[in-house]
């Protein structure tokens, strides 16, 4: 009887413990297996239609190398592309190719530190929906990846050197956030894009980044990516671009304005607070949208030969407003033209509106466009430096 | 699964017990005889033919012609004493003697006992094992010829190690003295410590060959009785052969004998102990060892160190929580990197990641066997700088330090962050030095774990660990209190070290009579009238 009751327990212990070690080590991995992925680039081709996905993937003992002993750095220094391996296949669909793509890799992909991915200019204008569909079913693939498209080709951007950076896509990325701190142009991660394209209303958007030449030190060109433009997005097809100013104008009203500089005629000012809110107003079926800004600032640089005065002050803080009105005007002027809600004014009014946006989120394509916008401008000037007069 | 090992191996302990009893040492307990030869005839077939047993004849009184015999064992009498305090007097006195005798005749014994001999401590005793025994101890006996009684005197005398300073349990402030293998001086350190009258050293002899004195040491009051009465009853269940150490005693008694944690404390500084004593607990001496136990035992004890309570309270709050991370670094570390690099790249920084996978380009092992062999390969280390004779010790060291540390990584044998993984969790190690076994296990099992199933392996052994430490239980104190059960008073010591005018009441968990410790209010404070004498001038 013990005896019995002692084997029972022996079972219902083996029971336990030996699953535990059949799931294993079925899903390890061993490091020097992996290829890490470090961007991933989508181009198709605007007469075939074939896609070509670039993968930018980072060869971890070149990197050893650079951060190991100097003497192979400078080594290494002709060689533009050495931490980073370019491959690239070509198929139907984004699985086609990354299918292809076994046949000329050593090592398995990992995504999970991918920090980029690039649409190419014809990708993005024929539309990407295949392909964020592909990147939103795996769960290997993090939400948090910026989204860029490029000017040109996906491929192209992605094999521009990596300057500072010892890994490109990293450069590139933090380059992106960089000009998203200086409140030039907006940073978006795959899943704010996400959320955009889900809204019925809204437009997603995207940083747009370019490859200019420069001269290196040694006379020849140096190629180097920038961010140019934002992409505008209507679903999932690229429709236009907002400029510089433009952009700006659109982050002023997104309340996505952190710190940066503001150039005005005869003065220039550091940004140090600013917050937005959109008030949308609906009446008689006409939408009036309020875009109240408040925003505060330091001098940084003054051109004129006034010594500094309150009067001189409100000047300024009303030359600011101007700018500040026109820079958001020339966004809505644009946006207008496009016909793509790129503030989000739509859940503005469905927030507030929620019986009448039935109504009006069919016809909403129609109605943007006439939508009365009203700006409004708070500034302050906090700060004008250590000096009072100009010095000339 | 052990359960049942244990069962056995005690099955077949009784089974010892009893051959061991049927085969007998000495025969059983005989009264002394009137006859002088009668008894030396026992004595000496029980002692046997040892030549460092001494039987030494003498006649105490030519005139009565009282033979006698002092018995006593060579190298553990102090010489000196023996000739001088008690031979000569029982020679150079024999007229006092004899005067005496020719009063009353039975208490020669009583009188040499009370007027003869100028040593302090003498017992009177009927019995022949008794007086086997402790003149196997050390004690000299002196028998008469016509007395059913022997003198034993304690004139124990050896060479025995001095005081020295604490090897293993180092303090910057603390006092320098350390326990020796002398009960005796051992008890009186303890004694030094701790003036109270209250102080109690309650002696058994344990061990049916070696016949150890074992002290239990507590303060009537502070300590609980039924703590004392649980470890004599613990104690006296003892049957072996021999007390070699004190660990043999912890071994016997422990809670838990199969469980990883030490379930008794121990340690070599008399200030440790008197302070255990002092919050409520017992320590347990063992002739022959120069560390003591305390009982019960808690795990934050393995956290505590002497100088926590030495220097002052923020610091050692510092040092306690440094000590705490280190403990967790040193199981965990090497369980975690392997389980990242072979489960979830993802959770290193990218960064991290690359410089981790640059380093791994290449290598011949997969990480978990990468991670073993340098744990082992520290182990042997280890080991071997322990047990090595000291003048190899460098030889070691250097050849440790250069194979593990720089030929490994150059030969593209083990990575250069595996190296400094294992090098950190080395030294980590050796914060906690009670928990030291326990940790190297768990480290091992942690490694393993994280090498076959990832992070959820290493949650797992987690949860066994923590499980466990919450069931285990020392003297019938909870092994993890004051934090569970939560006691928030006792806190103050675990954690943080509260200072010590803080610390009015001894630690609830211990269950002591006395809760009281000191009075409390007395954060020192510049006194009122002085403040105001201060303003005024």
């Amino acid at each position: 009887m013990k005896r019995k009751h002692r084997l029972t327990i022996c079972l219902l212990i083996l029971l336990v413990i030996i699953p535990v070690f059949i799931s294993g080590c079925w899903d390890s991995i061993e490091l020097n297996k992996l290829s890490i992925i470090s961007g991933l680039g989508w181009d198709i081709d605007a007469d075939t239609g074939q896609l070509t996905l670039t993968f930018q993937s980072i060869i971890p003992s070149e990197i050893k190398s650079a951060a190991g002993s100097s003497g192979d750095v400078g080594q290494k220094r002709g060689d533009p592309l050495h931490t980073i391996q370019l491959d690239s296949s070509t198929g139907s669909s984004a699985y086609d190719a990354l299918n292809r793509y076994s046949q000329q890799s050593s090592r398995r992909t990992f995504y999970q530190h991918t920090q980029l991915y690039v649409f190419g200019h014809s990708a993005a204008e024929k539309g990407i929906y295949p392909l964020l569909d592909s990147i939103a079913r795996n769960p290997v693939n993090r939400p948090n990846v910026l989204m860029a498209v490029a000017e040109k080709k996906a491929s192209d951007t992605l094999s521009v050197e990596a300057g500072m950076e010892n890994i490109q896509a990293i450069g590139m990325a933090a380059q992106i956030k960089l000009s998203a701190e200086y409140s030039k142009f907006p940073v978006v991660t795959y899943l704010e894009f996400a959320q955009r394209l889900l809204s019925e209303t809204t437009a997603p958007l995207a940083p747009m980044v370019g490859i200019i030449e420069q001269t290196g030190p040694e006379g020849d060109r140096v190629q180097k990516t920038r961010i140019s433009a934002t992409a505008v997005f209507k679903g999932d097809k690229m429709i236009g671009q907002l400029n510089e100013d433009e952009s700006r104008g659109l982050l002023w009203a997104i309340n996505k304005i952190k710190k940066g500089f503001l150039v005005i005629p005869g003065a220039n000012l550091e940004i140090v607070s600013a917050k937005s809110k959109i008030v949308p107003e609906l009446q008689d079926d006409k939408i009036m949208i309020t875009i109240a800004i408040d925003e505060e600032s330091n001098l940084l640089e003054y051109d004129g030969h006034q010594e500094i005065s309150s009067d001189l002050l409100q000047d300024l803080e009303k030359g600011q407003a101007r700018e500040i009105e026109s820079q958001v005007m020339a966004a809505v002027e644009k946006s207008r033209a496009l016909n793509a809600d790129v503030f989000g004014f739509g859940e503005a009014v469905h927030r507030k509106y929620k019986k009448e946006w039935r109504d009006l989120k069919a016809r909403w394509d129609e109605i943007y466009p006439y939508i009365e916008i009203v700006v409004k401008v708070k500034t302050q000037v906090n700060e004008i430096g250590e000096i009072n007069r100009s010095l000339n | 699964m052990p359960g049942f090992l244990f069962k056995k191996l005690h099955f077949k302990k009784i089974l010892n017990h009893e051959q061991k009893k049927s085969a007998g040492q000495y025969s059983s307990s005989v009264s002394l005889s009137q006859n002088l030869e009668e008894n030396l005839r026992v004595l000496r077939e029980a002692l046997g033919s040892s030549s460092d047993v001494i039987i030494r004849d003498m006649k105490i009184s030519s005139d009565s012609n009282i033979d006698a015999a002092v018995v006593y064992i060579d190298g553990l009498v102090d010489r000196a004493l023996l000739n001088h305090d008690i031979l000569r007097p029982l020679m150079f006195n024999l007229q006092l003697i004899k005067d005496n005798l020719s009063h009353n005749h039975k208490s020669l014994i009583d009188y040499i006992k009370s007027s003869v001999l100028t040593v302090g401590q003498i017992t009177v005793v009927q019995d022949i094992d008794r007086v086997i025994a402790r003149v196997l101890t050390g004690h000299t006996a002196i028998l008469a010829e016509g007395a059913t009684r022997a003198l034993l005197i304690d004139a124990k005398g050896w060479e025995t190690r001095r005081i020295e300073e604490p090897k293993n349990e180092l303090s910057i402030r603390g006092s320098k003295e350390s326990f020796t293998e002398t009960l005796r001086t051992n008890t009186a350190l303890l004694r030094r410590k701790i003036r109270d009258p209250r102080l109690t050293f309650e002696s058994l002899q344990i061990g049916e060959r070696s016949k150890t004195d074992v002290s239990i040491a507590y303060v009537q009051g502070i300590t609980p009785d039924n703590l004392i009465e649980e470890i004599k009853q613990r104690l006296q269940r003892i049957d072996t052969d021999i007390i070699l150490d004190v660990s043999y005693l912890e071994q016997f008694i422990e809670d838990s004998p199969s469980s990883l944690f030490p379930t008794v404390g121990s340690s070599e500084r008399p200030d440790v102990v008197a302070a255990r004593i002092l919050e409520g607990r017992a320590a347990i001496l063992v002739d022959g060892s120069p560390m003591a136990l305390t009982v019960p035992f808690l795990f934050i004890e393995g956290f505590q160190n002497p100088d926590d309570y030495y220097a002052r309270p923020f610091f050692a709050a510092l040092v306690r929580w440094v000590r705490l991370l280190g403990y967790l670094l040193s199981i965990y570390l090497p369980g975690i990197f392997v389980s990242l690099k072979t489960f979830h790249p993802e959770l290193f920084p990218t960064q991290l990641l690359v410089s981790v996978a640059a380093a791994r380009e290449g290598l011949p092992l997969p990480v978990v066997l990468e991670a073993l062999l340098m744990l082992l390969l520290f182990e042997i280390l280890r080991e071997a700088g322990l047990r090595m004779p000291r003048s190899l010790g460098q030889a070691v060291s250097i050849v440790g330090a250069l194979v593990i540390g720089q030929a490994a990584v150059s030969a593209g044998l083990v990575g250069a962050p595996m190296v400094i993984v294992i090098a950190t969790t080395a030294i980590a190690s050796f914060l906690v030095i009670l928990f030291a076994e326990p940790g190297a296990l768990y480290r091992f099992i942690m490694t393993l774990a994280g090498g076959l199933l990832g992070l959820f392996g290493i949650v797992l052994v987690s949860i066994e660990m923590l499980s466990h430490l919450a069931s285990l239980r020392s003297l019938g104190v909870a092994y993890l209190s004051p934090v569970t059960p939560l006691n928030i008073r006792g806190l103050r010591d675990t954690f943080i070290r509260a200072p010590l005018w803080a610390m009015d009441s001894r630690p609830a968990s211990l269950d002591s009579p006395n809760t009281r410790r000191q009075s409390s209010g007395q954060m020192p404070r510049p006194p009122k009238t002085s403040s105001q004498q201060g303003d005024t001038q």
